[in-house]
């Protein structure tokens, strides 16, 4: 019987533990949310001091939050929703999900990166990474990758797991038609590895495994280079996509009006100096940052049109590289 | 088992009609005909089964020798190798590989520290089954040794007396008895490489390696998401888990071991003579290559300021430990929470497990098979499936109380994952128990339950206690249902590891894996000297 005691004492002390996480907060206010988890957080604390109102955060992947979307269908949680990928708001626009809402601080927000039901919380642009330290030479261009320096030592996103990934492949396709094809081609000769999502494409060049990432979100490596990593962010002259992430407001949120305020707070100055701050540009046009913008960057059309087009693109690539 | 069995219905479900998360019926089996033209499925379940297979093989290569290495001898230093041998299940499996990576590919620490560039085999099918096996091969070992241990020597020493030569009494009497043991043990491992998923996350998309898990993922996290398709390939995993559980009975089910029939047993185990040294060579080496260097590498890059700085001195940093404590108590609270929720379902699986498995065994009651099966099932499951399946059971509107949305739902997923630990090994201890202990405690009068408390019980606890430890060293790092299934606002070990993954910071995210790592280890060994503190004091009373 004494045995045992420890157990019991053990089983008191795990409720103890765990009894404080218990009470979820059925006035809070939910939102799902891609991308940094800080941005989450620091938005979630701002919008709490101004209202009040708090802030549950799931944050994931968007593949992972729209999972969970999915799968709570029939009882749904979150009240809003900031997706890492355009083509997710567009989609559940198209199924009637969405609360079509009008932010009065989106006024700066140029009319491409919104509509009636969604709008660009911030953007993402699509870049080369190149390792300094690696011995290659500078690339200035997609097609630098593809050079003998650069043999074995590239690697990039798999698009089927990053959205923004292969919004570049569309890009390159709509703005350079069978040439595009012609690069991947040569790319996968020279030894392109397909690696993961973003971060999993990153780690091996910031060790020096490899040289340079294809088609890498800039935000997560400039956040590296202010830790120190020696990386640097190269958005090729020919042109590159950027990737808006939307943020809307479901259906079936109980507590719309708080939802609107926190749209409304995300797109205020100080949401927006926050989002900067997670090394993103905004997506308001009067608020700047500490890296390009829209502005200096030659983007090119990334939405081709319907999902079957990204399906096709999506076959012809794992196509491509499954040939050994 | 209604824990177990629930998540699974709706999963089958959910392959069965696609459209069941909106509440709708419709186009029954519309899924089928869609997964069995998938050009991929043949790469998928050709992945798993070979990867399955060879790390049950790897697995029984290194922890057969190694386990009765320590369970027939007097192996110096023996509690330091067990808690060693532990260690890979607080190491969470997409750490380890992360580890692996930064040590063995081109420019890591290895060949910066003038070794040979191992990126080619790390990036190989073989690859991928080694540093599986690394992680996995202990759940052989502590079958094998606990197996040992318990039932003693004493069977083999009659053999002897009776003279058998030494190998004559190892092949006809321990080896028989072992191999309820064994069998378990490989079979663990195999639905454990089979179903896991941080590992050929990580190495299979470079290496050219696809399993059932990853597709499972990519079906769950690439946009349309194929709900039906998902939970068809997991349906598959499960029949492949059935097939080697079903073989695994076939095999060892019927043979029957007594071992432990209330007599005082010979606990004493034979020296090692000449061969003591060779074998603490081997335990260190083994010890080294699943612990010393995963764990080095982990450490180095929780120390390294930053990666593409390399190994100089003057890389070398504390800032990413700081930075835990900084980040307004979230790296504390995960910390706290996943060891909350760990010692709670190691607590709740291990009593379920004991019952579970001591009604499969000992009572034999109608239907014990399906127990049995059924506790085995979330082995072969995915966690990202049992996560969906949980959110498909708890989310349904027509539930007066729900723990969806709250820590409860995380317990609830840890218990129906790791039930299977507990069955495995209580059930292959009782194997070994003599069927006369519990009639006789019944015929002097005493209840069943007294029976199971003070006879079966204090006879099993040793493999419960070792299964309960892994059941918190296993919650403690759970990934792939804590990323599912965490609410709003909570964070986990994992959870908050792999954010910091996502983010850039893998100097942070190490960090954390390190401090996780160690409080760990730190609370189980001071609940294990607490534990041996009371037996001392309990048996000096007598």
């Amino acid at each position: 019987m004494k045995l045992f005691n420890p157990i019991k004492t053990g089983a008191v002390f795990a409720m103890l533990f765990t009894s404080g996480m218990m009470i979820t907060d059925a006035s809070a206010l939910t939102v799902y949310t891609a991308g940094p988890g800080s941005l989450a957080k620091s938005l979630a604390t701002g919008y709490e001091k101004q209202t009040g109102v708090k802030v549950n955060i799931f944050q994931a992947t968007t593949g992972k939050v729209m999972a969970r979307l999915e799968a709570e269908q029939a009882n749904p949680q979150a009240d809003v929703l900031i997706s890492a990928s355009w083509d997710t708001a567009e989609e559940l626009q198209q199924r009637g999900w969405l609360l079509p809402y009008q932010s009065n601080n989106a006024a700066k927000v140029p009319a491409e990166f919104k509509t009636d039901h969604y709008v660009a919380q911030g953007i993402s642009a699509l870049g080369i990474v190149w390792n300094t330290k690696s011995g290659t030479p500078e690339p200035k261009e997609w097609a630098d990758l593809t050079t003998d320096a650069f043999k074995d030592r590239v690697t990039t996103p798999d698009p089927s797991l990053s959205g923004a990934s292969l919004d570049l492949l569309i890009g390159l396709q709509n703005s350079m038609g069978d040439r595009a094809w012609q690069l991947f081609a040569r790319l996968k000769d020279n030894g392109m590895a397909i690696a993961g999502p973003n971060a999993q494409a990153l780690t091996p060049v910031l060790q020096g495994a490899k040289a340079a990432v294809f088609g890498a979100v800039d935000y997560v490596t400039y956040a590296s280079i202010q830790q120190g990593e020696s990386v640097k962010v190269i958005f090729p002259a020919s042109g590159t996509v950027v990737a808006p992430r939307p943020m809307m407001i479901l259906k079936s949120s109980q507590h719309a009006a708080d939802a609107q305020a926190f749209i409304d707070y995300v797109l205020s100055e100080e949401g927006q100096k926050a989002v900067a701050d997670a090394w993103l540009m905004p997506a308001r046009t009067d608020v700047g940052a500490q890296r390009p913008l829209i502005s200096d960057l030659n983007i090119l059309p990334a939405q081709a049109g319907g999902s079957a087009d990204r399906g096709s693109v999506l076959q012809r690539f794992a196509a491509l590289f499954s040939k050994s | 088992m209604l824990l177990v069995a629930l998540p699974l219905l709706f999963i089958l479900l959910q392959a069965i009609f696609p459209h069941l998360s909106a509440g709708s019926l419709d186009g029954a089996f519309s899924a089928l005909p869609a997964l069995l033209s998938d050009p991929e499925l043949p790469a998928l379940l050709g992945g798993t089964l070979s990867v399955g297979l060879s790390v049950a093989l790897f697995s029984a290569l290194l922890g057969v020798p190694l386990g009765i290495l320590r369970g027939l001898f007097t192996l110096p230093l023996a509690r330091t190798w067990d808690l060693l041998m532990l260690v890979p299940f607080f190491t969470p499996p997409y750490i380890a590989a992360l580890s692996w990576t930064l040590a063995l590919q081109h420019n890591g620490y290895l060949m910066q520290l003038g070794g040979p560039d191992l990126n080619d085999l790390l990036f190989s099918r073989t690859g991928i089954a080694l540093v599986m096996t690394l992680n996995i091969f202990p759940v052989v070992y502590f079958a094998v040794s606990r197996s040992l241990l318990a039932s003693g020597q004493r069977l083999a020493t009659v053999a002897r007396v009776h003279g058998a030569t030494p190998l004559r009494a190892f092949r006809h009497v321990t080896l028989p008895m072992l191999l309820p043991a064994l069998a378990a043990g490989v079979l663990l491992a195999f639905t454990l490489a089979i179903e896991e998923y941080g590992v050929p996350a990580a190495l299979g998309s470079r290496a050219g390696v696809v399993m059932l898990t990853t597709g499972i993922e990519q079906r769950l996290a690439d946009w349309p998401i194929d709900l039906p398709g998902s939970s068809l390939l997991s349906v598959l995993l499960v029949a492949v888990a059935l097939a080697a559980f079903a073989l695994q009975r076939k095999l060892v089910g019927n043979k029957e071991v007594t071992s432990i029939t209330g007599k005082p047993a010979d606990v004493s185990s034979c020296g090692l003579g000449v061969w003591r040294g060779p074998a603490l060579v081997l335990f260190t080496l083994v010890a080294l290559l699943v612990v010393a260097l995963p764990a080095g590498s982990m450490l180095l890059s929780a120390l390294l300021s930053t990666l593409s700085g390399g190994l100089q001195w003057s890389n070398l940093t504390l800032r990413h430990f700081a930075a835990l404590f900084a980040l307004h108590g979230d790296a504390l609270g995960a910390l706290s929470t996943s060891l909350g929720l760990a010692l709670a379902s190691s607590l709740i699986a291990g009593l379920l497990g004991f019952l579970a498995a001591w009604l499969v065994v000992m009572q034999r009651i109608r239907g014990a098979v399906w127990i049995d099966g059924l506790s085995l099932l979330p082995a072969s499951l995915p966690g990202i499936v049992v996560g969906v399946g949980l959110i498909l059971l708890w989310n349904q509107p027509f539930w007066p109380v729900t723990p969806y949305n709250s820590w409860g739902i995380l317990l609830l997923s840890y218990c129906c994952l790791l039930l299977p630990w507990p069955v495995r090994y209580v059930g292959s201890a009782l194997r070994q128990l003599g069927g006369n202990l519990e009639p006789a405690a019944r015929v002097h009068g005493a209840s069943v339950w007294l029976a199971l408390r003070h006879v079966v019980l204090p006879l099993v606890f040793p493999s419960l206690l070792a299964s309960m430890l892994m059941v918190f060293a296993i919650a403690s790092r759970e990934l792939v249902t804590s990323l599912l299934l965490a609410p709003a606002g909570t964070q986990t070990v994992s959870v908050f590891i792999w954010r910091q993954f996502e983010q850039g910071s893998v100097g942070q995210g190490m960090a954390m894996a390190t401090v996780a790592i160690v409080s760990g280890l730190g609370l189980m060994l001071s609940a294990l000297a607490l534990m041996q503190r009371r037996a001392a004091a309990e048996s000096r009373r007598f």
